[in-house]
């Protein structure tokens, strides 16, 4: 049993996911020359792993786009000569396999593997082994490095805020029937009728 | 850091300038040397030195022959906080003087990936052309597509034609492609060189576009170095305790901390105090207009503010900013007191292609001339304009980047709406043809003396020292306090040759001294920010040169009449103005701790040095 739960301990990349919150970005790159100086030894974002699209006015959104380390990755699928393979849950390419076809490029669903003039083989995240340099630079914490599981934990508490915001519940008050928004609990409106009143009642 | 060392330059600099003559249709990369390169520092260094090169008697600023150098500095795109910044620099057609307007953003780090540390534009394109940067690929296009097309229109449009979304394109307007005199260039939707006219020279080349694509390594010497320098610099950005704040506002903040001091331009700085400012403050922004942030290339401080305007019928007018001087312009100083009114007015200087400071202050102008019957309605094309009426100064707004009927005179600035109407010429806040910036020069002293002597007319970019004499200098001696605007007039131009933003310095007191580490990191080579401050001196030296050969007296190193006639009206400096013999005293003073004679000339010591002799020379 012990021997078993010790095969199943994963390391630290393969628990963990490189995320972004696009609203948050301000579309300033820094996180791309952290990148290709920490990667590549240059000043040069065009080099970088993660790339900021920004699209404006209308919709207005910068947006890091960055490797997801798929459990299935289309990019392994579509290369011909199986340079890429996961590694402790990062997708990697072989360069000596790689013969610089592009296919994962044009496959990624995403659009997170990218092509430069001075490199023959596709650029990929590879989270700089598990300590994602991007995430340490950028200045509006639009990049965040968190364990898989917590993946959608932000979604399932928006929506439930969103769910309990549109609800009233219900309580009696001395054997009345009475209605109150959750609403109106966050603005105060419980605490200045009722708790203020509970108070006094008990001085 | 002088040459005669044998001093070598071993990085930072790409060593190379990229020529473009459009009336011969081609270009050529001109390889400089490192003398150059260690005497004009970069950027705007640079660009004034090939202005003054380029010199010629008779040549108009909309002529030809005049160049435009468009030139990010040597930290520009360097893995270093805000190091997104590019100077255009040329002879103004608002002014007929030496010129340069900056730009955030990322074209100029493009330029520099492309492998250019500047690039030179002369001449003029036969047909309407843009022109198409791609690395080493330098080519002349047809742009008869885009005439007449709003900026982002441009922009989106070229990107979507040269199938790359990643290119960075600077274009002008419909008002630069009408010779509007204060017509900006654009990049990235809200990006502007945005004063002193830099879109009509676009205009007069024939040229609506520069697009760019660069791909190139940026050369740095000492790369270590250069990452805990700048590692260093980010975190102790990033725990400043104003730095939540100012990515929350950013310059608009200002409108309060303006207000509050009374500084702000009221109703054509008629006064200094805006009843209604906390109708479009900041606060006004971020809890209602704010739907994002925008930052400049590796700024952390992301003062772009995109905000949309979501009733009223303004309703749905998307636009990055205002920021300060835009929301005051466009703002208090044309008597707006309706917040969504101020982004429509942004939103569409942007897109057509105008400078909102100018034009703000070119709008208020002729409203104070309407209300004060110095101008008739036919004159404002029977449009009855009163302070505070948005409809009406839309409607300028358009006309004057189509120069249509009032717009037309509007669309020449200062000197071209006196040309039309001398009897405006008491109210028109200017400096040598540029007007005034949104900071009242009435109160202390050191505003006045700024304007007054800036080489590019009344901008408060070149020194703002108003918040620190009024904060920490009121006991100051005259002479301190001329030593304070010498001192910005020094240390603010070096932002502009390094191709860095200066606001990190201004708004969070990062330290000054680490550009001068960042620098030799970069470059190898070894200086103090003395040093840097010495060729940043020799600058203003040179532009005053060039300013000198265009004309330029004693006479016109004067703050706007206002200053000096009409006091202040409420506020907390209500009833002060500046008085004429003390600024005479004081610009005599300020001749003399820089080095000139009493007429405002450089010593020929000074002009040898800066290197404004030759055979152009004075």
């Amino acid at each position: 049993m012990d021997k078993d739960r010790d095969q199943k301990q994963a390391p630290v990349s393969q628990t963990m996911a490189l995320t972004v919150v696009p609203e948050r970005c301000s579309g300033c790159r820094t996180c791309e020359i952290v990148c290709a100086i920490h990667n590549n030894k240059v000043n040069n974002p065009k080099k970088a792993r993660i790339r900021v699209l920004s699209l404006y006015p209308q919709p207005v959104i910068k947006m890091p786009i960055v490797c997801k380390q798929c459990k299935e990755p289309k990019c392994m699928e579509s290369c011909p000569t199986d340079a890429i393979y996961i590694e402790n849950g990062i997708v990697k390419i072989n360069n000596n396999e790689c013969m610089g076809c592009h296919a994962c490029v044009i496959s990624c669903p995403f659009g997170a593997i990218y092509v430069h003039a001075d490199l023959n083989e596709p650029i990929k995240c590879e989270l700089c082994g598990g300590d994602p340099q991007c995430v340490k630079a950028c200045p509006k914490n639009a990049l965040i490095y968190v364990p898989q599981h917590t993946l959608g934990q932000a979604n399932r508490l928006i929506d439930t805020l969103k769910y309990a915001h549109l609800n009233e519940m219900q309580y009696f008050e001395h054997g009345v029937e009475k209605k109150l928004s959750y609403a109106q609990i966050e603005t105060g409106g419980l605490r200045k009728d009722k708790i203020g009143q509970e108070h006094a009642d008990e001085q | 850091m002088s040459n005669d060392d044998g001093v070598r330059i071993k990085g930072g600099y790409l060593g190379k300038i990229l020529h473009i003559d459009l009336s011969a249709g081609n270009s050529h990369v001109e390889e400089y040397d490192d003398d150059f390169a260690l005497k004009y520092i970069g950027g705007r260094g640079f660009g004034a030195k090939i202005v003054m090169d380029n010199l010629k008697e008779g040549v108009k600023p909309l002529d030809p022959e005049n160049v435009i150098v468009i030139a990010p500095g040597v930290l520009s795109g360097l893995y270093l906080p805000s190091s997104g910044k590019t100077s255009f620099v040329s002879i103004s057609p608002l002014t007929g003087i030496y010129a340069d307007s900056n730009m955030g953003g990322m074209f100029g780090v493009e330029i520099r990936q492309a492998g250019y540390d500047a690039l030179v534009i002369r001449g003029r394109a036969k047909e309407f052309s843009y022109i198409w940067i791609d690395d080493d690929v330098v080519e002349i296009r047809d742009a008869s597509k885009y005439k007449g097309k709003k900026s982002t229109e441009t922009e989106r449009e070229l990107k979507e034609d040269l199938r790359d979304e990643e290119i960075k394109v600077a274009t002008i307007g419909p008002a630069g492609e009408n010779l509007v005199k204060f017509a900006c260039v654009n990049s990235e939707w809200s990006r502007n060189a945005g004063r002193t006219g830099m879109g009509a020279i676009f205009g007069s080349k024939n040229i609506k576009a520069i697009a760019v694509r660069g791909t190139k390594d940026l050369p740095v010497y000492d790369m270590d170095k250069l990452v805990e320098l700048s590692d260093n610099a980010y975190s102790t950005l990033h725990d400043h305790p104003m730095m939540k704040f100012w990515q929350e506002e950013g310059l608009m903040s200002v409108i309060d901390y303006a207000n509050t001091l009374g500084i702000i331009p009221t109703r054509n700085f008629t006064d200094a105090h805006f009843e209604d400012a906390d109708k479009i403050n900041g606060e006004v922004m971020t809890s209602r207009h704010k739907i994002g942030d925008s930052a400049c290339y590796s700024c952390p401080m992301a003062c772009g503010n995109i905000c949309l305007v979501k009733s009223g019928k303004y309703a749905g007018t998307v636009t990055e900013g205002p920021e300060y001087e835009s929301a005051a312009m466009l703002g208090s100083n044309v008597g707006i007191n309706d917040f969504s009114a101020v982004l429509r007015g942004n939103y569409l200087c942007d897109e057509l292609g105008i400078d909102t400071i100018t034009s703000g202050s070119m709008i208020a102008t002729i409203i104070e001339g309407y209300e004060r019957g110095l101008l008739t309605l036919e004159d404002v094309d029977g449009i009855a304009l009163s302070w505070g009426d948005d409809s009406s100064i839309m409607q300028l707004l358009e006309k004057i980047a189509n120069r249509d009927g009032i717009g037309d005179v509007l669309a020449g600035g200062p000197y071209g709406l006196i040309g039309k109407f001398p009897q405006l010429e008491p109210i028109i806040s200017h400096v040598k043809g540029m007007d005034q910036s949104a900071y009242d020069a009435r109160v202390g002293v050191t505003m006045a003396l700024s304007y007054a002597t800036s080489d590019i007319g009344a901008h408060h970019a070149r020194a703002w020292p108003i918040a620190k004499e009024l904060e920490v200098g009121a006991d100051w001696t005259l002479e301190e306090k001329i030593d304070l605007v010498i001192y910005h007039q020094t240390v603010r131009p070096l932002f502009d040759m390094l191709g860095v933003c200066r606001l990190p310095w201004i708004e969070l007191g990062f330290d000054e001294n680490t550009y001068a580490d960042f620098y030799t990191a970069a470059t190898g080579v070894s200086v103090t920010l003395d040093d840097l401050l010495e060729k940043s001196r020799s600058l203003f030296n040179l532009t005053r040169a060039i300013n000198i050969r265009m004309g330029v007296t004693r006479a016109d190193d004067h703050p706007p009449e206002r200053t000096f006639n009409d006091p202040i009206k409420t506020g907390p400096h209500a009833g002060e103005h500046m008085d004429r013999e003390l600024f005479e005293h004081m610009l005599d003073i300020y001749y003399e701790r820089r080095g000139w004679d009493k007429a405002g000339r450089p010593s020929k010591e000074q002009l040898r040095e800066c290197g404004a002799l030759g055979p152009l020379g004075l």
